[in-house]
């Protein structure tokens, strides 16, 4: 019985997840219509573009890798109901620590070195998004607002530093010198960029979820996100969970950045992680925060930000307009109203 | 008096670069209180920008194409606020997805208009006009530092004081504060707390509106993104300004004079200009841990 009922809560969840993707295509066949002299050609390849060609293709999947960290790091944090809104500064100060490493390390040995670097990356991160779970613990400082104002001032810090310090004066682009040859991950569906570190986005997502519903910490964790109080009654230790949970999501969006560096920019460029913070969030959110449901949800973003890339390419529209469906999305994604009136159906129906 | 000659131009700038702060704080202060985290300022801002700065453009007249501006703000106002509170979606997540639909909206919309997707610069449209209030000069010390400032920072004024009254001094008010305090209660009184609710965050849209108005018709130009943080800024006055009119007067103008004295550093002192732009985030994270220990501490002497 219980199973039945879990299986309908799901079936619930996925038809709501339904309605709301397809009210959001829906709604950009109109904007495609009415921003498009050529509305045919426009919607074939918004809907088409990504499936067209390798290049396109695997550009899609490249593109979902760091979302897939990022959704992590966010889903870790919702499901201890802890709000890190810092994601785009971790991930851009991951980046940048990475890079300095690779090129502090010009003639280092390929894996060793380049282990080094996403390490310094990942704990750039951790520590980060760590500060403001600290803050919080000691003195419950609101954790929404200085995770994003920490962020805020983090971005321009790293910009301070590539078109600083460490600018490349060959080159036009605001931009770091790129790191050595063997730090460059290797490519696996050429001419794209998609490199290897897809399977280790898969082999996070394992275990994340792993960690989250098969140990005793992940269990502790996901109580403290239920109800605070409750879990310090059954004798967990609260506080730990409010830096914790913290510490890996800043860990995962500080990998998420190294591992762009890595392997798709092999450089840090001004302002290339931009976005991959806030798409994070509406990855966790469409994934429920389900580590394993992360996947296909970064896929969807990537698979929505690639259409409306080809489409640019191809037709006349602007890229933005992934941007008005993805705000549908959201407007979507948690709006009770829809799964009630499903569950509402359903009991009409026996 | 050197030194005098260094602080008041310093201080005229922050007067002005508060606006923007002071507009949308007191809008946010009305969701606020109304119980709700109303993280979409940014957006609505966004969106009173540059309908206004455009609508300017399109009529020729300044009143009209700022009245349109909130019109439009407000209207992506009641969409973000029919969507969380009657289909009840997350309002976190339906704030996230305002200032989303903001910024995809503009660039597509100025894309299709204008065809460009960088700055937009519209010239020959009126200049919002500078008033120097003959009363207000009057008033010792600070009388310089309250003249030759444009229409809308006098407005922002008369917008906080009729706050202000709204909230303490009538109904209206008292059954907004009781919505945040408790749902149930105004329920209880046979009022609808989600329409104290929607009317908060209309209110909200009509002070971003204005808000963002002040951005682009400084400029006459449209830059994408132009808010760049300003409503999360918003947001963070409401918390240290204690969720109080007074309070918000204060924090804003700490941020704005945070800002005039960026402006100044970046020309006088040799300092990098990100380091600069990223003073007013540290200020407010320091400002925003001293106060959660100081709190902190009085709770736990208590």
């Amino acid at each position: 019985m219980v199973n039945r009922r879990k299986l309908s809560g799901m079936m619930v969840t996925t038809i709501g997840l339904v309605i709301t993707l397809g009210i959001a295509f829906i709604i950009a066949i109109i904007l495609i219509f009415i921003l498009s002299k050529e509305p045919g050609k426009t919607i074939y390849y918004f809907f088409a573009g990504p499936f067209t060609n390798r290049y396109y293709f695997g550009n899609m999947l490249n593109s979902a890798i760091p979302l897939v960290f990022t959704g992590l790091g966010i889903s870790i944090a919702f499901k201890s109901s802890l709000f890190n809104l810092g994601g785009e500064g971790q991930v851009y100060a991951g980046a940048l620590v990475t890079t300095f490493i690779c090129l502090a390390l010009p003639n280092f040995n390929g894996f060793l070195g380049g282990f080094m670097a996403l390490t310094a990356g990942v704990a750039t991160g951790a520590v980060l998004a760590g500060l403001s779970g600290f803050f919080k613990m000691k003195w419950g400082t609101d954790l929404l607002i200085s995770s994003f104002l920490i962020s805020g001032a983090v971005v321009l810090i790293v910009n301070y530093f590539i078109t600083g310090p460490m600018d490349d004066p060959n080159s036009s682009l605001l931009t770091t010198p790129g790191i050595a040859l063997q730090y460059r991950l290797p490519q696996i569906l050429k001419p794209s960029k998609l490199d290897i570190s897809i399977l280790l986005s898969v082999a996070a997502a394992v275990l994340i979820f792993f960690f989250m519903y098969y140990t005793h910490r992940g269990y502790e964790m996901r109580m403290c996100g239920l109800n605070r109080e409750f879990a310090r009654y059954g004798g967990v230790n609260v506080s730990t969970y409010l830096i914790l949970p913290m510490i890996l999501s800043g860990a995962l969006h500080g990998l998420g950045g190294g591992l762009a560096v890595m392997g798709t920019h092999h450089m840090a460029l001004k302002e290339f992680t931009f976005g991959m913070g806030w798409n994070g969030i509406a990855v966790a959110l469409i994934a429920r925060n389900h580590p394993l449901g992360v996947l296909p949800a970064a896929l969807f973003f990537a698979y929505l930000g690639a259409g409306a890339k080809a489409a640019m390419l191809h037709s006349d529209v602007t890229f933005e307009i992934a941007t008005i469906i993805q705000s549908i999305i959201f407007y979507l994604i948690t709006a009770q109203s829809i799964y009630r009136f499903i569950r509402y159906r359903k009991r009409v129906h026996k | 008096m050197s030194g005098n000659e260094f602080t008041f131009p310093l201080i005229h700038n922050a007067v002005g670069i508060m606006t923007p702060f002071l507009l949308a704080a007191i809008g946010g202060l009305f969701t606020e209180l109304a119980g709700m985290l109303n993280i979409a300022l940014e957006g609505l801002m966004l969106i009173g920008a540059f309908f206004s700065v455009v609508f300017t453009a399109a009529t020729g007249s300044i009143f009209l194409g700022i009245t349109l501006g909130i019109l439009s703000s407000m209207l992506v106002a009641l969409l973000f606020g029919v969507i969380s509170l009657h289909l009840k979606a997350n309002i976190f997540i339906a704030g996230l997805a305002t200032n989303l639909l903001a910024s995809g909206l503009t660039v597509v919309l100025a894309f299709q208009l204008f065809g460009s997707k960088g700055v937009i610069r519209f010239e020959n449209i009126p200049k919002l006009p500078v008033l120097s209030i003959p009363a207000l000069q009057g008033i010792p010390v600070l009388g310089d530092l309250l003249i030759g400032h444009n229409i809308l920072v006098y407005i922002s004024w008369l917008c906080l004081i009729i706050a202000a009254v709204v909230i303490y001094h009538t109904p209206f008010g008292l059954r907004l504060r009781g919505t945040g305090l408790g749902k149930s209660t105004i329920a209880s009184l046979g009022l609808r707390p989600a329409s104290y609710q929607l009317a908060a965050i209309l209110i909200s849209g009509f002070t971003c509106g204005l808000a963002g108005a002040i951005l682009t018709l400084n400029l006459s130009a449209f830059v994408p993104n132009i808010t760049s943080g300003r409503g999360w800024i918003a947001l963070v006055v409401i918390y240290l300004g204690n969720k109080t009119p007074i309070g918000i007067l204060i924090a804003s103008f700490v941020f704005g004079f945070a800002e005039s004295f960026s402006n100044y550093a970046q020309g006088a002192i040799n300092i990098p200009a990100e380091f600069i732009l990223a003073f007013p985030y540290i200020i407010t994270v320091v400002a925003m841990i001293g106060y959660s220990i100081w709190r902190h501490h009085k709770t736990s002497t208590e």
